[in-house]
Formats: C-alpha cells, sequence, structure tokens
C-alpha cells in the first residue's frame, strides 16, 4: 500500500510544482503586460528623464551636504524661494538706546555686549558706580542688562552721544549694571 | 445469404467515439478543472500576487521593463518581449518562503480532492 502512496506523493510533488509554475507565468503574463500598456500609452512620465533626475538629485544633495555652503551665512547671492536675495549681515540702521551711536542690526547685539557690559571697558564704568547695585543685578550674562529697559525713558534722555559713560551718571546707585 | 448484411457490421467505427479517445483527460487536466471550478484556482493566484508585491518581486520586474523599454524605445516593445525579458529573473527570484507557501497550499488542495 504504501508504494502507491508514494508515487502519490511524488506525483503529487510534480503536479504542485507544474501548477506553481503556471501561476508563476500567469502573474509574469500579467506584469509584462502591464508595463506594455504603459510603455505604449506614455504613461511612464519619466520614462527617459529617470537617469536625467537621479543624475540631479545626486548632484543637489551633494550640494546640500557641502560644508562650503551652510546657506544663509555664505555669499550674499544665495536666493530663497521667493526669488530673493538678502545681504549675510543685516543692514537696517537705528539707534542705540544705551549709547546713542548709529548701529547696524546686524552688528547691534556684539555692539550691546561691549556697550552694557561684557565688553571689559563698560564693566570698568560699572564698578565706579556703586558696587551695591551691581552685587545685587550681576548675574554675568548680558539678558539680565535688559530689564531696567522696561523703565529706560530717563537713560534715553540722558544718553546723548557719549560713548558708553551712560554709567557713570547714575553714581547714585539707581543705575543697575552688571 | 446473412453474408451481405455481415459486411455492414465491419465499417468502420463513428468518428465521435475515435474523437472521445483521443480526447481522454489526463490526471493534469482534471486536476485544473478542478482548481478551477472550486475557485481555488483563483485564490491560489491571488494569493501569489499578494506575496509578491509585499516581497518587491513585481517592482523588480517593472524596473526590468522600464530599462528594456527605455533601450528599445517605448513603441518597439511587444508583450512577448516583455515576457521574455522578465521570466528568466522572475522565474529565478521568487523567495524561497512564497514558493514554499503556494507549493503547500496547492499540495493540500490535491490531497482534499482526493486524487
Amino acid at each position: 500500500m504504501s508504494a502507491p502512496n508514494e508515487d502519490n506523493m511524488s506525483s503529487h510533488a510534480q503536479l504542485s510544482s507544474h501548477f506553481f509554475g503556471d501561476l508563476l507565468d500567469s502573474i509574469i503574463v500579467d506584469v509584462a503586460s502591464e508595463c506594455h500598456r504603459i510603455a505604449r500609452l506614455g504613461l511612464d512620465r519619466n520614462l527617459e528623464e529617470e537617469e536625467e533626475e537621479l543624475r540631479l538629485s545626486a548632484q543637489a544633495r551633494a550640494r546640500v551636504a557641502d560644508p562650503s555652503n551652510s546657506g544663509e551665512a555664505s555669499s550674499k547671492y544665495v536666493v530663497d524661494i521667493f526669488g530673493q536675495t538678502h545681504p549675510s549681515v543685516a543692514n537696517e540702521i537705528f539707534e542705540c538706546m544705551n549709547c546713542g551711536r548709529s548701529i547696524m542690526a546686524g552688528r547691534f547685539a556684539p555692539h550691546l555686549e561691549k556697550c552694557m557690559g561684557k565688553g571689559r571697558k563698560a564693566r570698568l564704568k560699572a564698578t565706579r558706580s556703586s558696587t551695591a547695585a551691581q552685587n545685587r543685578y550681576s548675574r554675568g550674562s548680558p539678558v539680565s542688562t535688559y530689564s531696567p529697559y522696561s523703565n529706560s525713558t530717563s537713560m534715553n534722555r540722558l544718553s546723548n552721544g557719549t560713548p558708553g559713560v551712560a554709567g557713570e551718571e547714575y553714581s547714585n546707585g539707581t543705575f543697575e549694571e552688571p | 445469404m446473412a453474408k451481405m448484411t455481415r459486411s455492414s457490421i465491419n465499417r468502420p467505427p463513428t468518428p465521435d467515439a475515435e474523437e472521445d479517445r483521443d480526447q481522454e483527460p489526463t490526471l493534469q487536466e482534471i486536476i485544473n478543472i478542478k482548481l478551477i471550478e472550486s475557485g481555488e484556482k483563483e485564490r491560489l493566484k491571488e494569493l501569489l500576487r499578494e506575496r509578491l508585491i509585499e516581497c518587491g518581486w513585481r517592482d523588480e520586474m517593472k524596473a526590468l521593463c522600464r530599462a528594456f523599454t527605455r533601450k528599445k524605445g517605448r513603441n518597439n516593445v511587444t508583450v512577448d518581449d516583455l515576457v521574455h525579458v522578465i521570466t528568466p529573473k522572475g522565474r529565478a527570484s521568487i523567495p524561497d518562503s512564497v514558493k514554499a507557501e503556494l507549493l503547500q497550499r496547492i499540495r493540500s488542495f490535491l490531497a482534499s480532492a482526493a486524487l
């Protein structure tokens, strides 16, 4: 009885393979037919462009990864998505409210550092005024010096072009400067 | 005498009987008919198609077709061309797990069809 079963099994295996091949061929024809249709109807928009696009995208990726091209900090001729170019340093000019000088916007922060306290000269001026005020408000960071500006109208009136000497005028201790 | 009537017995068999004998279905054909009639063939084909999409096989075949089409020119391509392009690589790159699954299903069907 086992012999016929073995025959059955090997013929089963053969039959199975045959039918699997049948199914596979059928699917291959489906895929080929669909690709043929796409080719003939021109539905594959990028058929010839694909290699071109691969090249372009590789180029773009190289440009982005290139460290010498750091975006906004690079040349003045970088164009943004609206087609505008911006200079690498903001060039609007206004008056510093501490010392009254005309400062370029892009240079304002470094100016403030020197003008208000981080710089050596400014700090020297501050120490000449009351040390109590200095101890109360000094935290070593320029941020803390911004709080006086909420009531800085008095300082505006007095800062009439004297460079960085504003601290001296408040030697009665009300001018807080680290 | 009776001899005259006997000659009619020896005439060749009618064509219908001869056709039947040549077209006796092979085991394969019988199974094929059973597969189709039960709907199992369609289910198996769908299962195979789904597995081949999942594993990226279909995308590979489409890429082969596109490459061939680019070379030959899109209006010069025939279905036959594409079938010949895909078949060797297609048959060879079926994942083993997919093949095993399908063969298992087919074998179960054969067993259940009590052949």
